[in-house]
């Protein structure tokens, strides 16, 4: 069956078994992609997917099915798998349904129809040969590829919502491979939004340059640095650390930012934003994966934490307003909370007046292991990172192989200067992504040689 | 999950266009995660995933596709999307299936989908107590308990048929130990390719008792020196190490394409003559195992690295054919939406010859890690990083005080020739392992190791 006759079979399954607060999470996404080897298109790939979460609340607890099958057996089993885990559960956590009446902002879907598989094959080969002429040491194993995805994302309950959100963008990339004859080295660039728009050159440089850049690296002498993070370091350390600011860590003891509210956590240069419409978003939220409203806040406002991220249970347990950030891991996960555009307000200053500012120091371009290397809870981090010297207040020799440590919560007060380069994880191509300026911190243990 | 009818028509189909190969890949999981946070049950995730992924290859050409449906016109739309892409007459017209039975060396004694909540909450309440009541340091403890039950069946244009059931489970405790403001945290996950008997092979006291023991330790641990110095990495989950550090390099995912350090380095040396290691998917009931892999090879054990002489990739049938080398049934996807490759089973660094107690007492000053949490790696320039999550000093051939935020990080190719002393007490440890075809159960292994000399990130 389709979604809609799926959709009323589990409705009346609902009625049948005398649920009276429940709801209909829906997911759909459909993608193509291809990948270039050498000068050939050797991967082809187009997925369609969709996925169905009944949520039902059975003596004020919250239990979950999901399903990928849309037949009459699935609908029904559905409701009778989420009202046995809805008996299953403990947790004195208030649950929700929520009721209709927010005012939900709006934005304008980008135009642009979908490229054919022949348009992406073009572009992604075009892109290939760019990498293969912008320096002679790129080597075979450099590759390409081009995509394009779309997704729908609907909610209905029996409060009467009924809410959904579309996307689609294309992304091109290219991992170049670089050879010095002894080591090899490799880079990425990227592109995102619309095919049309995409420059082959310019993706084929970033990933070039990217590899390049680090030949002849060394490592550096162990001891304590003035660090310049480059945006994409800071926006991934963000991105490890986003769990902390969210209530439902902070709720369960695991957030060292819990109770910290209007307090300082940070440099009274910081301000960090968290907006479910930034402009420049591939994927955009009007509503949230409980049905409320987003909007754009203020999480920590020069320096002060003003709100962590909430649901509808975590807010109501604080005694505040959901702010719209419930969210889910997959369709088929329990509710949890995560932000949107997630990002540290620019301040000023270019790259380079950091670097000058910095003097000696060493600018961190890359760190690796996050998933491993750095724990959210703790704050603690230990990262196996690459750069550059900053040499006189400029960029100087490459260096790799050294590690970063500190602690997260620390380094948001140590902060001296941020700089007006806000740049976003050109990779993070979905609703929650962050985003950083470059910044200077001072005193930072570098183990090297 | 499709029928035979239906399974031969498309393959034909996605063979009308000139394929010299078509493969369909169909799948039924049921899975299921109880959680557990201050000490209640707080969240069940319940999910059906089903769907079917279709390959076909032209030379060293792959087209695939999915679609989450098993309905007889969606796997048919899917296989004519397929292809679609390709535009040649016909090498194949005809499939011919003959169903296989590979057998199964893994049996589940309580298969958990038929056991109901409370069953498993029990088990894991028990796990949680035990942490939680551990130490009053212990602030807050998380547990979860998973099983999956994943039903695969794979056909191909050489007239394979063959199914697989396969059954894993795994509790996770997370203890949170608190002090003057800091956090530390511990952890125990052991699971298996087994049913609810988990719990006869892992009481779920110590699994709790485990977890909340390192917590306490390193809520009590200074920092480590950064430096260069010997490391002894323990067995079990320290493997994790050989997993980074050198399995993903010897995947033909990275190896075919010329990408991997080890990339045309079959026969020579890559690593020291102490170093055996090994990839097997055949481990009866071990959490990496599987009985075929995803494109219906049967799982072997691979011997990768012999006395430090490298003997073997781990290849899957598309990468094979880039490699003119067979597939040593390694081919393996997260579910059917994402397009299979060349992965690892239960890898690990064969037993040796040296004591225990001869690794510790040979280091002057140096890290022990007793306790490995995970690590990445960059397969084309071999730098990897892990984190170590419960380290001790070594002084004077001694274990000292315990140590934490330290990492170890360096060059595949080096810490392989680094390991100079192997224990003798080879133990795996259970990990989840992501990659392009998605997050895969993978064992890693080892026994005590010792290497010479390797970088330790601290403060």
């Amino acid at each position: 069956m389709n979604y809609q006759e799926f959709k009323n079979a589990v409705l009346a399954a609902a009625k049948e078994n005398n649920l009276k607060d429940y709801e209909l999470y829906y997911t759909e996404s459909s993608g193509t992609s291809v990948e270039a080897y050498q000068s050939e298109i050797n991967t082809f790939t187009s997925e369609s997917s969709l996925g169905v979460c009944f949520k039902c609340i059975v003596n004020g607890k919250t239990g979950y099915a999901s399903t990928e099958n849309l037949t009459h057996e699935d609908a029904l089993s559905l409701v009778k798998r989420s009202m046995e885990n809805a008996l299953s559960i403990e947790s004195d956590e208030p649950s929700f349904i929520h009721k209709a009446g927010d005012n939900y902002l709006s934005y304008e879907a980008p135009e642009g129809s979908e490229p054919g598989s022949s348009e992406l094959a073009d572009f992604t080969l075009r892109l290939q040969s760019e990498v293969y002429k912008a320096d002679s040491r790129v080597v075979d194993g450099t590759m390409s590829a081009s995509g394009y995805d779309s997704s729908k994302y609907a909610l209905c309950n029996s409060n009467g919502l009924d809410l959904e959100d579309t996307s689609s963008f294309s992304y091109s990339y290219a991992i170049a491979l670089v050879s010095d004859g002894e080591n090899k080295y490799d880079g990425e660039g990227i592109a995102s939004g619309k095919l049309d728009d995409f420059d082959a050159a310019k993706i084929a440089a970033e990933a070039v340059d990217d590899a390049v850049s680090t030949i002849g690296y060394t490592s550096v002498p162990s001891g304590k640095y003035t660090v310049v993070f480059s945006s994409k370091v800071m926006a991934a350390l963000l991105a490890t650390y986003s769990s902390a600011f969210c209530a439902d860590t902070a709720q369960k003891g695991l957030s060292l930012l819990a109770g910290k509210e209007n307090t300082k956590v940070a440099a009274d240069i910081l301000t960090l934003t968290d907006d479910p419409l930034y402009k420049d978003a591939l994927v955009k939220r009007t509503f949230d994966a409980e049905g409320a409203a987003t909007y754009p806040k203020n999480v920590i406002e020069k320096g002060e934490l003003t709100t962590l991220l909430y649901n509808l249970a975590t807010a109501a347990k604080a005694g505040v307003k959901t702010t719209g950030n419930a969210a889910k891991a997959s369709y088929a996960s329990p509710v949890s909370i995560h932000p949107y555009s997630f990002y540290i307000n620019p301040v000023k200053g270019s790259l380079d007046d950091l670097l000058g500012a910095a003097g000696e120091g060493i600018y961190v371009t890359s760190v690796e292991g996050l998933h491993a290397g750095a724990n959210a809870i703790t704050g603690d981090f230990s990262l196996s990172s690459g750069g550059f010297k900053i040499e006189n207040g400029k960029k100087g020799k490459p260096v790799k192989g050294f590690t970063i440590s500190g602690n997260f919560f620390s380094l948001l007060k140590d902060i001296s200067l941020i700089g007006e380069d806000l740049k976003f994880n050109p990779f993070a191509l979905g609703a929650s992504r962050c985003g950083s300026p470059s910044i200077l911190v001072e005193g930072i243990t570098i183990a090297g040689k | 999950m499709l029928s035979q009818d239906l399974i031969k028509a498309a393959l034909e189909k996605a063979l009308s266009t000139g394929a010299d190969y078509a493969e369909v890949f169909a799948e039924h999981t049921d899975s299921k995660t109880i959680s557990m946070v201050s000490s209640k049950v707080d969240k069940i995730e319940d999910a059906v995933i089903s769907g079917v992924g279709i390959r076909i290859f032209k030379g060293l050409r792959c087209v695939s596709g999915s679609t989450s449906s098993l309905l007889p016109e969606a796997v048919l739309a899917c296989a004519e999307k397929v292809a679609g892409v390709l535009n040649d007459t016909p090498v194949i017209s005809n499939v011919n299936l003959t169903e296989r039975l590979f057998g199964d060396v893994h049996p589940i004694k309580v298969v958990p989908v038929s056991v109901a909540n409370s069953t498993k909450i029990d088990y894991l309440r028990e796990a949680y107590n035990a942490a939680k009541e551990y130490n009053e340091g212990i602030s807050q403890v998380t547990g979860s308990f998973l099983d999956v039950d994943h039903k695969i069946l794979i056909a191909n244009s050489d007239g394979l048929l063959a199914q697989d059931r396969q059954i894993r489970s795994r509790i996770r405790i997370q203890a949170v130990a608190s002090k003057a403001g800091e956090n530390q945290t511990g952890s125990c996950s052991p699971g298996g390719r087994v049913g609810m008997e988990l719990f006869d092979l892992h009481n779920p006291k110590e699994v709790g008792i485990e977890a909340a023991r390192e917590a306490m330790v390193m809520i009590n641990a200074g920092y480590i020196n950064a430096g260069n110095m010997p490391v002894a990495i323990e067995n079990g989950f320290g493997g994790v190490i050989f997993h980074e550090a050198c399995g993903h390099s010897l995947e033909a995912s990275s190896v075919a394409y010329g990408n991997s350090q080890f990339a045309g380095k079959l026969g020579t040396q890559i690593a020291s003559a102490k170093v055996t290691a090994i990839d097997d998917g055949t481990i009866p009931n071990a959490w990496g195992s599987i009985n075929i892999d995803d494109e219906g090879t049967p799982a072997r054990r691979n011997v990768l690295i012999e006395n430090g002489v490298l003997k073997s990739y781990m290849i899957d049938k598309f990468n094979g054919r880039r490699m003119g080398m067979e597939s040593t049934g390694n081919s393996r996807r997260q579910s059917y939406a994402f397009a299979p490759t060349s992965r690892m089973t239960n890898t690990y660094i064969a037993a040796g010859n040296d004591s225990d107690e001869d690794i510790i007492s040979s280091i002057e000053y140096g890290l022990y890690a007793a306790k490995m949490g995970g690590g990445s790696v960059n397969p084309v320039t071999g730098q990897f990083n892990f984190a170590v999550s419960e380290g001790y000093v070594v002084r004077n051939g001694k274990i000292c005080e315990p140590v934490r935020g330290a990492s170890l990080i360096g060059k595949g190719s080096d810490i392989l020739m680094n390991i100079d002393m192997v224990g003798k007490n080879l133990r795996h440890g259970q990990g989840m392992c992501g990659a392009s075809s998605g997050s895969i159960p993978t064992n890693v292994g080892q026994p005590l190791i010792r290497v010479s000399s390797i970088t330790v990130g601290g403060r």
